[in-house]
């Protein structure tokens, strides 16, 4: 959180994130170079222009699929969250390789004609009725703008500026560049390279992106935690549910989602959704007596939802109960803002 | 002249067009239609070209309607 925005605003934590992402690019540019030096030498020795840019689209591509899997990876195992928290830098770094393989591939094939190489491109192949000689660049092309969007919106000024919804429809996009990409590799690899091994590592990529979002899906419409619903006051769970300084998500099928936090012996519950970004709020933990969203760190008192001077977000507060160590959520949300007194949780006798 | 090349000169356009507005609004207009930006860095700014550039309408409207505001 700042008052003042900031280019980027580093921590320990990003910049450790951001030379492990530096040293993993790296290694696996050398890597994919070294390794097709050594299988395709010879007579069928590839180009460097050619192996720079297929290194680059392989690092892109592997890069977005990472990417694609950390959310889903987050939803279902809650150690996989540090991987969330600076995602948007791997997906700046992801459409930084994509450029640069655009720019090699279209300066390489396109860049010595006497039309511009964009209208090379764009007029050189319009066999789109054909599979075997589709123009997969065109497809690559459109993707390529779309990851451009993303990256030059990642700052934070464009999720206020365009507001959470449309930000979070425009990067939503990630899927559509995703298909397309899949569809440039895939018509790409059959026209150039026909080895079977780099079909099925696509096949694969798809099976576990896909695989992956519908079982983070599954687990979260079967969520034990989704609460039985009597009336306004809803039994959501035991005290014991609840990590002292966590939260635990309770979801309502036609309903926003509860975060419900216990902050020393007090149980609180405020909207899981955080006002910055539509962060799950629920998977945070609670830092210095605030509630701390997992993606961009915004915090919220859990007594009140609003967020900690000078900042000024407020969350919707809702009112618990505890009858028998179970605990009970009253589903009417209150107000952004509304203080709602923490249930206590009385300590078990052990003696 | 082709539908390619149509394309290209229409992007082309839309792009240089961006690329001034870009210029003109992270030096002013940026801190108008969002507080928080006033006195950031030229960092921030420089960050900010790509998008505006690309989204220029949008933000060209929302920087009048805050031109507008008494």
């Amino acid at each position: 959180m700042s008052v003042k925005y900031q280019a980027v605003q580093w921590s320990p934590y990003k910049r450790r994130y951001d030379l492990c992402l530096a040293i993993g690019v790296g290694a696996f540019l050398i890597t994919f170079i070294v390794v097709s030096k050594l299988a395709w030498s010879g007579s069928n020795a590839i180009g460097d222009e050619v192996l720079l840019l297929r290194a680059l689209g392989a690092t892109a591509i592997v890069l977005l699929h990472l990417i694609l899997c950390i959310g889903p990876l987050c939803r279902l195992d809650r150690r996989f969250l540090p991987l969330l928290y600076n995602r948007r830098h791997l997906g700046v770094v992801m459409f930084l390789l994509a450029l640069l393989h655009g720019v090699v591939a279209i300066g390489y094939y396109h860049g010595f004609g006497n039309v511009t190489p964009l209208n090379s491109l764009l007029d050189g192949n319009t066999q789109y009725r054909s599979i075997s000689a589709f123009p997969f660049e065109t497809l690559g092309l459109i993707s390529l703008i779309i990851l451009f969007l993303m990256a030059a919106t990642s700052h934070d000024f464009w999720l206020k500026s365009l507001s959470p919804a449309v930000w979070k429809s425009l990067h939503m996009l990630v899927y559509v560049a995703y298909v397309l990409l899949v569809m440039h590799v895939a018509l790409g690899t059959l026209q150039a390279e026909r080895h079977p091994v780099l079909a099925m590592l696509l096949t694969l990529g798809v099976i576990v992106v896909s695989a992956l979002h519908l079982i983070a899906g599954r687990k979260e419409t079967r969520d034990p935690g989704r609460a039985q619903r009597t009336g306004v006051w809803v039994e959501v769970c035991g005290v014991d549910d609840v990590a002292p300084d966590r939260g635990k998500v309770v979801d309502f099928p036609d309903r926003e989602r509860v975060a419900i936090f216990r902050n020393g012996r007090g149980l609180s519950a405020i909207s899981n959704v955080c006002a910055h970004q539509g962060g799950p709020l629920g998977e945070g933990k609670i830092i210095g007596g605030c509630v701390t969203c997992p993606w961009h760190g915004y915090q919220y008192r859990p007594e009140d939802g609003c967020a900690p001077a000078p900042f000024t977000e407020k969350l919707a507060t809702y009112e618990l109960k505890i009858e028998n160590r179970r605990v009970w959520l009253n589903i009417e949300p209150m107000s952004p803002g509304t203080p709602v007194e923490p249930a206590i949780v009385e300590e078990v006798d052990r003696g | 002249m082709s539908f390619a090349e149509t394309l290209v000169l229409l992007a082309a356009l839309y792009a240089g067009a961006g690329l001034l507005f870009a210029m003109a609004f992270v030096w002013g207009g940026v801190a108008r239609i969002d507080p928080a930006a006033r006195g950031s860095s030229v960092m921030f700014r420089l960050l900010m070209v790509p998008g505006s550039a690309a989204l220029w309408p949008i933000l060209m409207l929302k920087w009048t309607q805050v031109k507008g505001r008494p």
